[in-house]
């Protein structure tokens, strides 16, 4: 590979990471309440809703880290509602989601109409930005400045977020609770385990890392709330997490490989191939990378 | 078992009027005149026959949406493709009657075959690669709907658009590919007799052929089914094939039956509509008719309201995520103390001369 190549390729780095922030956040929701054993289909309504949420908070009050925590809430709240509609009316989860997600995408746009007037775009609220972040030092070494340094402030907390992720599931009392509740509800309330609490905790837990995906799109990948402006990413996120063997670390390599597919396809788009073929990229990756692992996981059980 | 099946198709309206109430009452109390919004929304549908015939179009599609659900879901598997494949549908359908020269009268039974062809692939793949490799058809199909969305998009854009029109659609229609209208000052068209022939024609081959019993027998209890010895993979495939066709087939059909133009630029929504549809009718697929005639008053009243008053129709979208969300709640649809009040009360009608209400209702 020539220098040039390789410089390009270092360049090509932030987009991938940009892309990747919001699918890897939701994801990471997505794999807590996996692994809680109430997978949270709600993700994508989660999602939306924290991207207007912090898009309208940080125009109410000037402050785009208010912004952040009103996404981060709204998210959590959305994931309590999920809670209380399984727990408490005894809904049917995945049903229960795909009503999330209708409710998320009509109550946004019923409610961005109602302060703005406008159905479409959140063009008239003054909101903030996240910013992003130069690590000093580093910024200037001339390759790793590019890899490491000048991200999206919940670029870096979506990544960090990945060992916190794994060695809460792995390395603590109240995550193992939690996957023992998914692996064996009936098995963990006999162990004195509360599985309701469990599964409640898990789905506001995903649902506040949705909402931050959210405010990613709204507050970091673009200045402004449009319409359906998740577009999908948290069903990609709940690809990645199938994908991701139930682990942080698995959902974080799936995540960037569903990200640079879409960075990629960004790419190509500049370079006059037809954009609405590119756009089909991100969501053909997911599909074709579920059945090569889906493969791999009958030959291993064919093997064993 | 007919006087519990009619207690819960009471506690359903009940709920239903409930949930519209809780949705539309806080909207309408923002606006100067209240009551003549929630009058528009209830009564308005019914007012003229150009908006009641558009109950009917709008429940053609999400009939069949609806019946290509249950179908799906009876036999165990939660495949959301139904949006896409009703997209593809149609899309394909315009692009065959556009495209390929036949003659007149065999444009439409033509195009929506190859339509139906091209759309269900959006639930077969994921049926397939559900019964071959075991891969969440969940997540695929979910994946595929948008997939379907951008390469319809490519197709519209670079082969089938019309320079001459400003916006991104297609070419005209040929009036002899369009479906005939039925009623005069409505757009009801053939289709309406073709979604309501298919429910029933659902109905019977869920409940009384062998292929319909093994696929709900395979959706109940796989391991049963597989302890007879049944063929799961060909059959929950089976399933979803029959419900790709029926679902794009309904996309060719409002194509062909309500549009000048291929127009779409987004996901229309039947999909998700038909899914509301076919659990508000518990998958059972002549139930599916009132549910989706319901689905469609509802949306025709929302248009109704966001024309004449400062509502977006979005509002209905709430209402149907809520309809969804208390349908499936077995908290309140088998909370054994409602049932029973409910059916003390029914008891009471059956006794003064109502029983015919409670044998109509299918369990």
């Amino acid at each position: 590979m020539t220098e040039l190549d390789l410089m390009g390729l270092v360049d090509f780095v932030p987009a991938v990471l940009r892309v990747t922030t919001p699918i890897l956040l939701a994801a990471l929701g997505v794999l807590i309440s996996d692994r809680a054993g109430v997978l949270n289909i709600g993700v994508e309504g989660m999602m939306l809703s924290g991207a207007f949420a912090g898009v309208v908070a940080s125009a109410a009050t000037g402050s785009a880290t208010a912004g952040l925590l009103a996404a981060i809430v709204a998210g959590g709240l959305l994931g309590a509602v999920l809670a209380a509609a399984v727990q408490i009316l005894k809904s049917d989860l995945i049903l229960s989601g795909i009503a999330l997600n209708i409710a998320a995408a009509a109550g946004t746009t019923l409610l961005l109409f109602l302060m703005t007037g406008d159905k479409g775009m959140s063009g008239s609220l003054a909101s903030k930005v996240l910013p992003n972040v130069a690590i000093p030092w580093i910024a200037d070494v001339p390759v790793l400045g590019t890899l490491l340094s000048g991200h999206h402030v919940l670029t870096y907390a979506a990544f960090l977020a990945v060992p916190g992720v794994g060695i809460f599931l792995t390395r603590t009392p109240l995550g193992l609770r939690l996957r023992a509740v998914g692996e064996s509800p009936e098995s963990a309330a006999i162990a004195g385990i509360n599985v309701v609490r469990v599964q409640v905790m898990a789905l506001i837990v995903s649902g506040a890392f949705a909402g931050t995906g959210g405010a990613f799109l709204s507050m970091g990948y673009v200045s402004w709330f449009s319409q359906d402006m998740s577009a999908g990413r948290g069903f990609i996120a709940l690809a990645a997490e199938v994908m991701g063997h139930g682990g942080a670390s698995g959902t974080m390599f799936a995540s960037l490989l569903l990200g640079a597919a879409e960075a990629i396809a960004v790419a190509l788009q500049g370079r006059g191939l037809p954009s609405e073929l590119m756009q089909t990229v991100p969501y053909v990756v997911p599909v074709v990378a579920l059945v090569v692992y889906a493969r791999r996981r009958q030959r291993l059980l064919a093997r064993a | 078992m007919i006087r519990s099946a009619f207690a819960s198709l009471v506690l359903t309206a009940l709920l239903l009027v409930l949930v519209v109430g809780v949705v539309l009452v806080p909207i309408a109390m923002r606006l100067p005149d209240p009551l003549a919004v929630l009058d528009m929304f209830v009564l308005g549908p019914f007012r003229n026959p150009r908006h009641t015939g558009n109950i009917v179009e709008m429940a053609t599609p999400a009939m069949m949406c609806g019946l290509a659900v249950a179908i799906m879901f009876r036999a165990g598997m939660f495949n959301l493709g139904v949006e896409g494949a009703f997209f593809l549908g149609g899309l394909a359908t315009v692009a065959t009657v556009l495209v390929v020269p036949l003659p007149g009268w065999a444009m439409a039974p033509v195009g929506l075959l190859v339509g139906a062809v091209v759309g269900s692939s959006i639930c077969a793949v994921p049926g397939y690669l559900k019964a071959r490799y075991e891969a969440s058809e969940l997540v695929s199909s979910l994946m595929l709907n948008f997939a379907a969305l951008f390469l319809g998009l490519f197709i519209v854009n670079y082969f089938l658009r019309d320079p001459a029109a400003g916006a991104m659609v297609s070419y005209k229609i040929p009036v002899d590919a369009r479906l005939p209208r039925l009623v005069g000052g409505t757009r009801i068209h053939l289709g309406t007799i073709v979604a309501v022939a298919a429910c029933l024609i659902g109905a019977v081959y869920l409940f009384m052929t062998r292929g319909g019993f093994e696929s709900r027998i395979v959706g109940l209890n796989p391991g049963f089914a597989a302890h007879l010895g049944l063929p799961i993979r060909w059959i929950t495939l089976r399933a979803q094939l029959i419900g790709g066709l029926i679902a794009a087939g309904a996309g060719g059909i409002e194509m062909l039956g309500i549009y000048q133009r291929f127009s779409w630029q987004s996901l229309p929504g039947n999909g998700w509509t038909g899914v509301v549809a076919a659990i508000l009718a518990r998958d059972n697929p002549i139930l599916i008719i009132p549910a989706a005639l319901f689905l469609s008053y509802l949306q025709v009243g929302g248009d109704l309201i966001a024309r004449n008053f400062d509502v977006p129709s979005e509002a209905v979208g709430l209402i149907q995520a809520l309809v969804l969300l208390v349908v499936t709640s077995s908290a309140i649809m088998r909370n054994p103390r409602l049932m029973r009040f409910i059916q003390g009360r029914s008891n009471a009608a059956t006794k003064t001369g109502e029983p015919k209400a409670a044998e109509r209702s299918p369990a």
